[in-house]
Parts: structure tokens; C-alpha cells; sequence
């Protein structure tokens, strides 16, 4: 199990591979659940769309019950969605990864992180070996709560400046 | 007795001619790029930043660098070839959650742990160090002066550190450190006009190789993720609003009304400034909610979010400007009948 994973990271890393070893990884079922949650580049270039599909599936039924990483704001809270009311347009940020909106500053868009509790790592596959936040995460850069506000005020204040936040890099990736 | 003098200013005068022609010419050739940089002849501040445009956007290299932004350290991979005379470039996130992206023909793709990849459509460069490496320095001397600081060392490497000044307050200053031998910049510091220092980006590796990183070619063979395509607004309208005050050197690129990509529910006029290097987001929308004084200005490295709330309206000026530029923008916000 853990030589396997090891493997999936090389992979990531680009370090070369055995095509044998890649195929045992590609066939094994079980290995599969966990090489799905690698979304990434090596899929790409393998170019495995029956892979592909499987695991946008699985992402999105997994999205909701996902714990959120410190290091990426979440897009809405448990509570919000449930709340929410049934919507046929799917806003780009909740179907996709906010990674566009935050790959360029990272560290603005964390800024309204610390609404969110603490993560609570749960291992899903992936060696998690540390759990504290990593670089780039909750900054002390933060909103501060008068005595005569209340604390669903300051939530929606948050929120607010949250989604300005990510339309303005949103805005920019879309620049024409 | 007067000729000597106006033969001389006449020689000084031609010459002063002669050396921006002479640069002009070499920036158009990457072979003559390095001949000029190991020649003895000196190039000036704005030189200087050209070979350093020209040498992002066409060699083949590799760095490893380290964004500094309070107090938070976080180091980032770049990997930029060449590949069939078009620009490709790899970027990823070396701690926490795997982030990668890559960038080419116009498109920019993302991966990221946990979500399905996806393409977008971006004409611009978004990786580090690409605002500085795309900017029109020629052009941007009406706003910025350029001036060289002295040399240093930056990753193992002589180099180069240029200050690029802005002659008013309505923008940031930044230091700009090249490598003396690629030209490839190792460095950009930005200084609030307050000359204090509010993000840093700093190479830590660089390697340089004649030949394009044989893994980028391979990435530019497969196919890429479906391209995603944002509603750019619901309306072909565009924003009721105007300003009538710009700093210097900006220019509105976007105009329109959309709801945010957050919250489908909150419609905005919006407006997107641009100049150059750096881009401001003006949002106009319905007041809803209550602000309190504190949370009227947010800052973040530099990137600035600041609230003002005018009678009905809430407006919320985003982008990496100084806090006397948004709040001026938002003095200068009209609104304006237009039902086109």
C-alpha cells in the first residue's frame, strides 16, 4: 500500500516510471479509488478518459462531504448548501476547482479563510503527514468584530468580500 | 571660438540617438541579446529590463522560487520552454495540496487535488514574474523611472537590482533583480510608496538549458482538459457607472454588468482598470449590509480591498494599488443613465 502510493507520487513528480508497474496501478481496483483522487497532469498525459470520468464522479459526489484543507478556501460551508435552493446554472466556482481563482494570489484569497473551523484531516487515500496548515495558510490578516456587531453580521461581511475576492481573479484569468 | 563646443553637442546629440536605435535592433535578435550582455558596453536601467523580457520569453530554464508575503513563505516551481516558437510554461505549488497549471497556445489549464481538471481561455500570462516580463517599458516611462541600484548576488548569481519608481502615488514601486548572465529576473520586490517592502518573489534555483525540458514538449502532445467557458456578463450592458478620475496609466479594459462567480444572487456593475502591470477591480452594487469602520479597508501584501458605502450603494475597489488610489476611484464613481 505504501510503495504503491509512493509510486502515485512519483508519478507525480515526474520521476521516471516502469510502464509495468503503471499498468499493475492502473488495473488494480482497489489501488484505482485512491489513484482517482490524483486528478492531475499524469492523467492528462496518459490521456485515460474512461479514467477521467469515473473520478469527476466521484468528485462530485464526494465535493459536500470532503473535508476542507486549509490551504484552499472552501466554497461554501456544509450548512450553506443544504440551505441553498435549487439552482440549474452551476456557478463555475462551486463545479470546478478554485485553484485559477487562487493560484495567482494564493494568499488573498486565504485572507477569508479563518471563517472556516480547523480541518479535520481525515485520510482519503492520500499520506497526510502533516496536518497544520501549510505555508500560505490562514493569515493574520483578519476582520475584526466590533462589540455591536453581530456574529451572522460579520459571516456575511466575510462572505461577501470572500466572493469579490474570487471574482476579481476570476476576472483577471478571463481577460481578454 | 563657438565651434568646438557645437561640434561636441552635435556628437553628443547623435549619440544619444544612436544608443536606443542600437538596442531596439538587438532586442529583436536572441543572438545578439548575448553578445550584447557579455560586451563590455553597459546597458542602461531600461536596457536592462528589456533583455530581461526578451530572456523570460525565450530561453528555456527552470527556477525554484519563494513568494514572501507577511511573514508567510511559500516556494513555487516554474518550469518555461519554447516549444515550436511558442511559449509553454509549468507551475506548480511545491507544499501542502498538489496545485499545478500549464499554460500555453492561449490557454491555461489547472489541476488540482480532489477537483476535475480544467482548461480556461487566458491571453495573458499568468505565471510569476509575467507582469513584469509582458510590461511595455518603453510606454511606461510616463509613469515609472527606471534607475540602477547596484549589483548583488541572487541565487548563486551576480546580479542586477533596477528600481522602478512610480512618479506618483497612485502606484507601487518595485526592484526588479536580473541575473547578470541570463538576464532572467531572479527577484521583484514590490515597496509601497511609503518605501515599505509588501510582497517579495525570490529565486532560489535556476538552471538554463539550450534545449526545451523534454517533459514540457510531451505536455504540449496530449490533449488538455476541457476548456471552460465563462459567462463573461449576463448583459451585453455595461456598467451605469463611470469614473472621473483614472491614475495615470490605467485605462478601463472591462466594462459590464454580471452577478459574482461566488454568489449568483448579488448582480454587480463592474469595471476592471489595467495598466500594464497591475489590475483594479471596481464592484458597484445594492447596499445589503451593515459596515463597520474596521472592515472598510482590507490589506493583504499588496493587494488592497477597500469598502465605501455612498447612500443606496456599496462600492469595492479590488487590486494591487495603494490605498489612496482606491479611495480616490471611488470618489470619482458617477452614475450614468445608459440603457443600451
Amino acid at each position: 500500500m505504501k510503495e504503491i502510493n509512493e509510486q502515485l507520487s512519483s508519478l507525480i513528480d515526474n520521476e521516471s516510471i516502469e510502464s509495468k508497474s503503471l499498468d499493475a496501478l492502473i488495473n488494480d481496483k482497489q489501488q484505482q479509488a485512491i489513484f482517482s483522487r490524483y486528478q492531475l497532469i499524469g492523467d492528462v498525459m496518459r490521456n485515460e478518459s474512461a479514467l477521467q470520468i469515473d473520478i469527476s464522479k466521484q468528485v462530485m459526489t464526494e465535493l459536500s462531504e470532503q473535508p476542507v484543507l486549509a490551504t484552499l478556501t472552501p466554497i461554501e460551508t456544509d450548512d450553506a448548501i443544504q440551505n441553498k435552493p435549487e439552482s440549474n446554472v452551476i456557478a463555475f466556482v462551486k463545479r470546478f476547482g478554485q485553484y485559477a481563482i487562487a493560484a495567482s494570489v494564493a494568499g488573498v484569497v486565504v485572507m477569508t479563510s479563518f471563517i472556516t473551523s480547523q480541518p479535520t484531516v481525515e485520510n482519503s487515500g492520500i499520506e497526510v503527514l502533516n496536518t497544520v496548515p501549510f505555508g500560505g495558510g490562514v493569515s493574520p490578516v483578519s476582520l475584526q468584530a466590533s462589540q455591536k456587531q453581530s456574529k451572522q453580521a460579520l459571516q456575511d461581511r466575510h462572505e461577501r468580500l470572500e466572493a469579490l475576492l474570487k471574482d476579481h481573479q476570476l476576472q483577471l484569468q478571463v481577460q481578454q | 571660438m563657438n565651434k568646438v563646443p557645437r561640434v561636441r553637442t552635435i556628437l553628443a546629440g547623435s549619440l544619444l540617438f544612436f544608443i536606443p536605435f542600437s538596442m531596439a535592433v538587438t532586442d529583436a535578435s536572441k543572438d545578439e541579446v548575448a553578445f550584447v550582455a557579455q560586451e563590455q558596453v553597459t546597458p542602461s536601467a531600461i536596457e536592462y529590463l528589456q533583455l530581461m523580457q526578451n530572456a523570460y520569453q525565450t530561453k528555456n530554464y527552470e527556477v525554484i522560487y519563494l513568494s514572501s508575503l507577511q511573514k508567510q513563505l511559500e516556494p513555487m516551481q516554474l518550469i518555461h520552454g519554447v516549444v515550436d516558437e511558442q511559449q509553454v510554461s509549468y507551475f506548480r505549488y511545491l507544499n501542502g495540496a498538489i496545485r499545478e497549471s500549464l499554460q500555453f497556445a492561449g490557454e491555461i489549464s489547472y489541476f488540482e487535488q480532489g477537483t476535475p481538471a480544467y482548461t480556461l481561455q487566458s491571453r495573458h500570462n499568468r505565471h510569476v514574474f509575467a507582469n513584469i516580463a509582458e510590461f511595455d517599458y518603453e510606454k511606461g516611462l510616463s509613469n515609472y523611472d527606471y534607475v540602477i541600484l547596484g549589483k548583488g548576488r541572487i541565487a548563486g548569481k551576480q546580479s542586477i537590482a533596477i528600481r522602478m519608481i512610480s512618479k506618483d502615488e497612485y502606484r507601487y514601486s518595485y526592484v526588479i533583480w536580473c541575473d547578470l548572465n541570463s538576464l532572467l529576473p531572479l527577484r521583484l520586490d514590490t515597496v509601497s510608496p511609503a518605501n515599505v517592502l509588501l510582497e517579495q518573489l525570490m529565486v532560489v534555483s535556476l538552471k538554463i538549458s539550450d534545449h526545451v525540458n523534454p517533459w514540457l514538449i510531451k505536455l504540449t502532445e496530449n490533449p488538455r482538459p476541457e476548456v471552460v467557458h465563462i459567462r463573461q456578463s449576463e448583459t451585453e450592458r455595461k456598467s451605469q457607472w463611470k469614473t472621473n478620475w483614472l491614475p495615470p496609466g490605467f485605462v478601463v479594459v472591462k466594462n459590464d454588468q454580471h452577478s459574482l462567480a461566488m454568489n449568483e444572487n448579488i448582480p454587480v456593475s463592474y469595471m476592471m482598470l489595467d495598466d500594464g502591470i497591475v489590475n483594479v477591480s471596481i464592484y458597484i452594487s445594492t447596499k445589503k449590509l451593515a459596515l463597520d469602520e474596521k472592515q472598510k479597508l482590507i490589506r493583504h501584501g499588496s493587494t488592497v480591498l477597500y469598502t465605501e458605502q455612498r447612500g443606496n450603494f456599496e462600492v469595492n475597489v479590488v487590486g494591487d494599488v495603494p490605498v489612496a488610489t482606491a479611495k480616490r476611484l471611488v470618489k470619482s464613481l458617477v452614475w450614468i443613465k445608459n440603457d443600451n
